[in-house]
């Protein structure tokens, strides 16, 4: 039973925006997600998103339009949402990701500092105490009668 | 042992222990591999919550129930969509040689979001609300799926060799691919014969 109210192609564009900004919302918590960002509060919302996108589907198929259209709209609003989160969230992982390769990269780079001098301090040590050992070791001269 | 031996002992110990101080930086730059197998887990459970005691025969208006999910081991979160089909014994299944999906118009979808290892299932109910039967022949109206009545109008005929009139309700796993903008069959599909004898 088809609705009066809304046709057949404004439910259809409306489940075509629907999915289309479902997609883009997915794509922007992916984008967070690779940036570092924790996306787990995201997920239950494009769940819900896709829950009302797939009723919208639903009620197309069966003719209701209007509820189509009107489902879509929820999925919509909430895809939305999830888009301009995931934004937020992608920049500040970006700012904490840079943030942590400084201090990884100026904490390495102290360490083989450390670690060439410290060497380099340890061979010097262990060459001074090798040619004492070594010095050491000469026969000494002893007089003797024979 | 020669100071020189001693020399290129410590050169190697050292440069071992700078690789070890390194390997933060060395980490951004090179791709290490996590060596771990990408894949989806699909299943459909019975009204026990256990791969058991699933329906096979169907009566009309009386309702079943099952428990659709997915798991995520793709590596990153996923964007998946079921699709719910119903055929007769002739009408053509997907082909996971060729990565094809059934032909057949779905007629109730799931979409599902999933962070990596994690999980989604929905519970899902079906009853036939209205069939008609001729000498030969069964002829399936209309379906009932999560309190939606659907008209699918699907024939068909006596299975003299397992005596009965034979349908199935399967589900097809899709996934979003991310480099070709569009949603692909997943190679995965589950279902349940449903015998419509009675």
């Amino acid at each position: 039973m088809a609705s009066a109210e809304v046709s057949e192609d404004e439910a259809s564009l409306a489940l075509t925006n629907a999915e289309k900004d479902l997609v883009l919302a997915y794509q922007a918590v992916l984008e967070a997600e690779q940036a570092g960002a924790n996306v787990s509060s995201l997920v239950p919302k494009l769940n819900e998103a896709g829950e009302y996108l797939a009723r919208a589907q639903v009620e197309y198929r069966i003719g209701h339009f209007e509820n189509a259209t009107n489902f879509a709209g929820s999925s919509r609003s909430i895809g939305d949402e999830v888009q301009n989160a995931a934004a937020g969230l992608k920049t500040s992982a970006f700012f904490e990701r840079v943030q942590h390769m400084w201090f990884m990269m100026i904490g390495s780079l102290a360490g083989m500092i450390l670690v060439f001098l410290g060497s380099f301090w340890v061979w010097r040590a262990f060459k001074r105490r090798y040619y004492r050992r070594v010095l050491g070791m000469k026969p000494e001269v002893v007089s003797g009668e024979p | 042992m020669s100071l020189e031996d001693y020399r290129a002992v410590f050169i190697g110990v050292s440069f071992i222990l700078i690789l070890l101080v390194a390997s933060p930086i060395l980490s951004l730059v090179l791709p290490f591999s996590s060596g771990s197998e990408h894949f989806s887990e699909f299943w459909v459970l019975g009204p026990t919550h256990m791969a058991e005691a699933y329906p096979s025969n169907v009566r009309v208006n009386e309702t079943y129930k099952l428990f659709v999910g997915i798991t995520n081991h793709l590596g990153s979160s996923a964007y998946y969509v079921v699709y719910l089909k119903f055929r007769n014994q002739s009408q053509p299944l997907p082909n996971v040689a060729t990565s094809e999906a059934s032909p057949l118009e779905p007629f109730y979808t799931y979409m599902a979001f999933i962070v990596d290892g994690g999980t989604w299932e929905s519970p899902l109910t079906f009853g036939v609300l209205k069939s008609s039967s001729y000498d030969n022949f069964v002829s399936v109206d209309s379906v009932s799926i999560n309190d939606v009545v659907f008209p699918v109008n699907v024939f068909s005929a006596w299975d003299a060799a397992k005596n009965g009139f034979y349908y199935e309700l399967f589900f097809e796993l899709w996934l979003y691919n991310t480099s070709s903008h569009s949603f692909q069959f997943h190679n995965r599909f589950l279902g349940i014969w449903l015998n419509m004898t009675n």
